[in-house]
């Protein structure tokens, strides 16, 4: 007598992203093993990432190198300028970029960070002589230069900048790890006259020692990274009153570029995965919950390896937060819109992407720069080429680790991908080696009427929802499904997989 | 002698004018003596018989001549008396000068000395050269106290000229000693509150490189040192006045000595000057006493000398009025006669007096 199949249905596949921390077999099939060049879209699915599409035209000043750093510029008069580093130079320009290092000033790194303060654009990196723009001026030039310049000298030459409570902040400098310097109110080339000054909290680290990374601001709060700990000083607008607000101990910032704001809090790296400051004006202490909870090993590992930059852009219009291994040239990209139940965003991971560097213009463009220069993150390729889509189950036991399940059948329920080939792959028992079926989805750009009527398309009434039923073959104790897809044009969701197995015999 | 024409003249000159007045010649009764003796006495006599003869009519002019200039002498006498003094009557009448040096000497200074109760003395003696010195001695009880307090007062002002540097510094540094037990305290609350609140570190340019607390607590103390520094100078500069004032009464002590030793002389000086005033008044009552007996005798010798001079005057007013008779007949001419006999006779005595004596014979 034949048996009958069992049907588990994997509704809205990976809605929990990646997570590799726990047992494939205890996990939540919401969850995937892998979820590459993915994002979880608006209605929670797993997606296909977007691609970016280059601006630049004209990158010779580039020459070889990726942009490591770009940055809007905007005044308020309303001009604009998007400037980037790169090739050892101060770069402006998106179509065209154009060299604006300063005459007889040399660059042998790129690790510049820039920010806007009072209608300027000030670019740090330790051992550098701080540059500065404003429009007036149109040219970028030295801090010292500016009229009215005081107290800039190679110890405040840091590698973290500030603009926070009508001032500048500076710190992590060459030979002085514990010390921030402050700017005169609203004057970021005055640095020793006025209300300018400087703390020293080397007596403050709540381990002893530490090393400042990175600053922020927040909630009235100062915030000071170090690479163990955390130190925030409240009433930051008069600096030399300012207090000790709570310390943080175990926990500090790898990168200061990995520091960003999403409005209700603050995103950094630490030595053990992504971490925030919870909001908690009321509570005495300050909880930092971990978002990384789920790749927690994954983004050790990728610390460990990095030898080169990271970098991150908050997207409030695309809802994530991406963290890029420029070293490893691999970003993780995390959904802010919410977290799962252990406190953990869910993530993704997009790999080999190029992205270098990244910067949400005022009006929510989210500008890449790579080795071509400008891009934005639009589209469904990268600059015109495909990049693959992944997505793995975790290992499947059906509710009954002892029995053997025989694979029947692959049900995919996909969104849009366009002409698009998709690959089904499958695999018993934590076998790396998969079984592969594929199909090509239809043409799925939506016809309207009067265009393309009843020729070339087909007639739809919007995104397309592509439908398979795959047979599949094999037996084991437990299945991995997965879904593989060159992006190249088209967006992709992954709505569901129903998997129809035959439950054996116990082994 | 006449007792008539007594008028102090001595006997010889009374014998000349005896023998004007009443015509017995003495001269010539000698002459005569002698010419009866013959030899060489008598040609002597001879010759001086001779002169007295040819000279008897002007002896008349010789006596009142011989009276004036008594009168004259007997005044110059009187004056030379009055000032050098003489002998009445076995007395000694001093003269002015020697009334006036007695006078002298006897309102000379007269030293004395003082000597109290506490064994210090005064003294007054007279220099060689005149002038009146004084020596005070205190007793040597009073002496050492007078040394220590003059060691004490010389103590004092070379203490208050000396520059007050350097006792500033001393009671800055003793005041600031007493504030910075307190200062450091509060500086280690201050660090202690800094390093809580996370700001030891905290330097801030519009607050001289350190926190607002920090400047105020800088700027305090440094208003207590500055306060420090001002009572400093002024607590030096009192105790200079004190030592100044401190110095002057130990030196005014010093001398209390030898105020009450001349405190003590003045009823001594006063004796003095009482005795010195009895002197003086017995010198000017004796000096006037003497003086008026001296003043009495001048005029009684001047009035004598004058009488003198008026009879010589008188005699020879007598000589030089020729004598008349009634009938007018003039019996003398007055004056001398023949002046040519008188000088021939003079002339002849003298020559024959002359050749007695230096003559071969």
């Amino acid at each position: 007598m034949a048996q009958e199949l069992k049907s588990i249905n994997l509704v809205a596949p990976a809605f929990k992203g990646v997570n590799t921390e726990d047992s494939p077999l205890a996990q939540d099939p919401s969850f995937a093993e892998i979820a590459d060049n993915a994002v979880i879209d608006k209605r929670g699915r797993i997606a296909a990432r977007k691609g970016h599409t280059v601006v630049t035209t004209n990158k010779t000043v580039l020459g070889t190198d990726s942009l490591r750093a770009i940055k809007e510029f905007k005044d308020n008069a309303g001009n604009t300028k998007i400037f980037s580093v790169g090739n050892n130079k101060i770069i402006s320009g998106t179509t065209t970029l154009v060299d604006e290092t300063p005459g007889s000033y040399t660059i042998t790194a790129d690790n510049w960070k820039l920010v806007t303060f009072n209608d300027k654009i000030y670019f740090f990196q330790r051992g550098y002589q701080p540059l500065v723009y404003d429009n007036a001026g149109g040219s970028v030039i030295t801090l010292s230069s500016v009229s009215g310049a005081a107290g800039v000298t190679s110890a405040m030459y840091g590698n973290e900048v500030l603009a926070a409570y009508g001032r500048l902040w500076t710190a992590d400098f060459s030979s002085n790890k514990s010390t921030i310097y402050w700017s005169d109110l609203l004057i970021g080339h005055d640095w020793s006259g006025g209300t300018s000054g400087s703390i020293d909290i080397s007596k403050v680290w709540p381990d002893g020692y530490d090393e400042i990374v990175a600053l922020a601001a927040h909630n009235g709060l100062l915030i000071i990274f170090g690479k163990h700990s955390i130190v925030a000083y409240q009433g930051a607008e008069a600096p030399a009153t300012m207090t000790l607000s709570d310390t943080v101990s175990g926990v500090g910032c790898v990168d200061r570029d990995t520091v960003q704001y999403t409005g209700t809090d603050v995103l950094f790296l630490s030595h053990t995965g992504l971490k925030s400051f919870g909001r908690t004006i009321q509570e005495k202490s300050m909880p930092i919950s971990s978002l990384s909870g789920n790749i927690t090993k994954d983004i050790i590992a990728a610390l460990q390896n990095e030898t080169q930059f990271f970098r991150s852009v908050y997207s409030p219009e695309e809802g994530f937060y991406l963290l890029t291994f420029t070293g490893q040239d691999v970003t993780y990209c995390f959904d802010v819109r919410g977290t799962l139940e252990n406190g953990s965003y869910r993530v993704t991971r997009w790999p080999s992407t190029k992205f270098t560097s990244y910067t949400r213009l005022e009006d929510g463009t989210l500008h890449v720069g790579t080795i071509n220069g400008i891009s934005t993150y639009t589209g469904y390729s990268d600059n015109g080429s495909g990049y693959r889509f992944k997505y793995y189950s975790p290992s499947l036991t059906f509710g009954d680790s002892a029995r053997i399940k025989i694979l029947k059948k692959l049900k995919p329920t996909l969104v849009g991908a366009n002409n698009s080939v998709v690959f089904m792959k499958w695999a018993y028992d934590f076998d790396t080696t998969y079984a592969t079926t594929e199909f090509t989805v239809g043409t799925q750009i939506t016809g309207f009427y009067g265009e393309s009527e009843y020729t070339t398309v087909e007639f739809t009434g919007g995104q397309l929802t592509n439908q398979r039923s795959l047979n599949t073959t094999g037996y084991g104790t437990s299945v991995q499904v997965g879904l593989e897809s060159e992006i190249d044009g088209s967006p992709l969701s992954l709505q569901e997989i129903n998997v129809m197995a035959l439950i054996g015999k116990l082994l | 002698m006449n007792e008539d024409l007594d008028i102090g003249l001595p006997p010889e000159m009374m014998g000349i004018l005896s023998a004007g007045i009443g015509g017995s010649n003495p001269i010539m009764a000698a002459t005569n003596a002698l010419n009866t003796g013959g030899g060489f006495f008598s040609d002597i006599f001879g010759s001086l018989g001779d002169i007295a003869s040819a000279v008897s009519p002007a002896i008349p002019a010789i006596a009142g001549s011989l009276l004036t200039s008594e009168a004259y002498d007997r005044l110059s006498d009187i004056g030379e008396q009055s000032i050098l003094g003489t002998t009445v009557g076995g007395v000694r009448v001093p003269g002015a000068m020697e009334i006036a040096e007695r006078g002298q000497a006897e309102s000379q200074f007269r030293p004395f000395t003082v000597t109290t109760g506490t064994g210090g003395q005064f003294g007054t003696r007279v220099t060689p050269t005149g002038e009146i010195a004084t020596t005070m001695m205190t007793s040597p009880q009073e002496q050492a106290l007078q040394q220590q307090l003059f060691g004490g007062a010389g103590q004092f002002f070379g203490q208050a000229q000396a520059p007050t540097t350097t006792r500033e510094q001393q009671i800055f540094e003793r005041m600031r000693a007493a504030q910075r037990p307190e200062e450091e305290r509060q500086r280690l609350a201050l660090e202690e509150r800094l390093a809580a609140q996370g700001r030891l570190g905290t330097s801030s340019a519009a607050y001289g490189g350190a926190t607002p607390e920090q400047l105020a607590m800088a700027t305090a103390q440094e208003e207590a040192r500055t306060r420090s520094m001002l009572g400093a100078m002024q607590q030096a500069q009192a105790e200079q006045a004190q030592q100044a004032a401190l110095g002057q009464q130990l030196l005014g002590a010093s001398y209390l000595p030898q105020a009450q030793l001349l405190a003590a002389t003045q009823p001594a000086q006063r004796m003095a000057e009482l005795q010195q005033q009895a002197q003086l008044f017995g010198t000017g009552l004796f000096g006037e006493t003497a003086m008026s007996g001296l003043e009495s005798r001048m005029l009684l010798e001047q009035a004598r000398a004058n009488l003198l001079g008026g009879i010589g005057s008188n005699i020879l007013a007598g000589m030089f009025t020729p004598q008349v008779t009634q009938s007018g007949t003039v019996l003398d001419p007055g004056g001398f006669g023949n002046i040519g006999e008188i000088i021939e006779g003079v002339g002849s005595g003298l020559g024959g007096l002359f050749g007695s004596i230096f003559g071969d014979d």
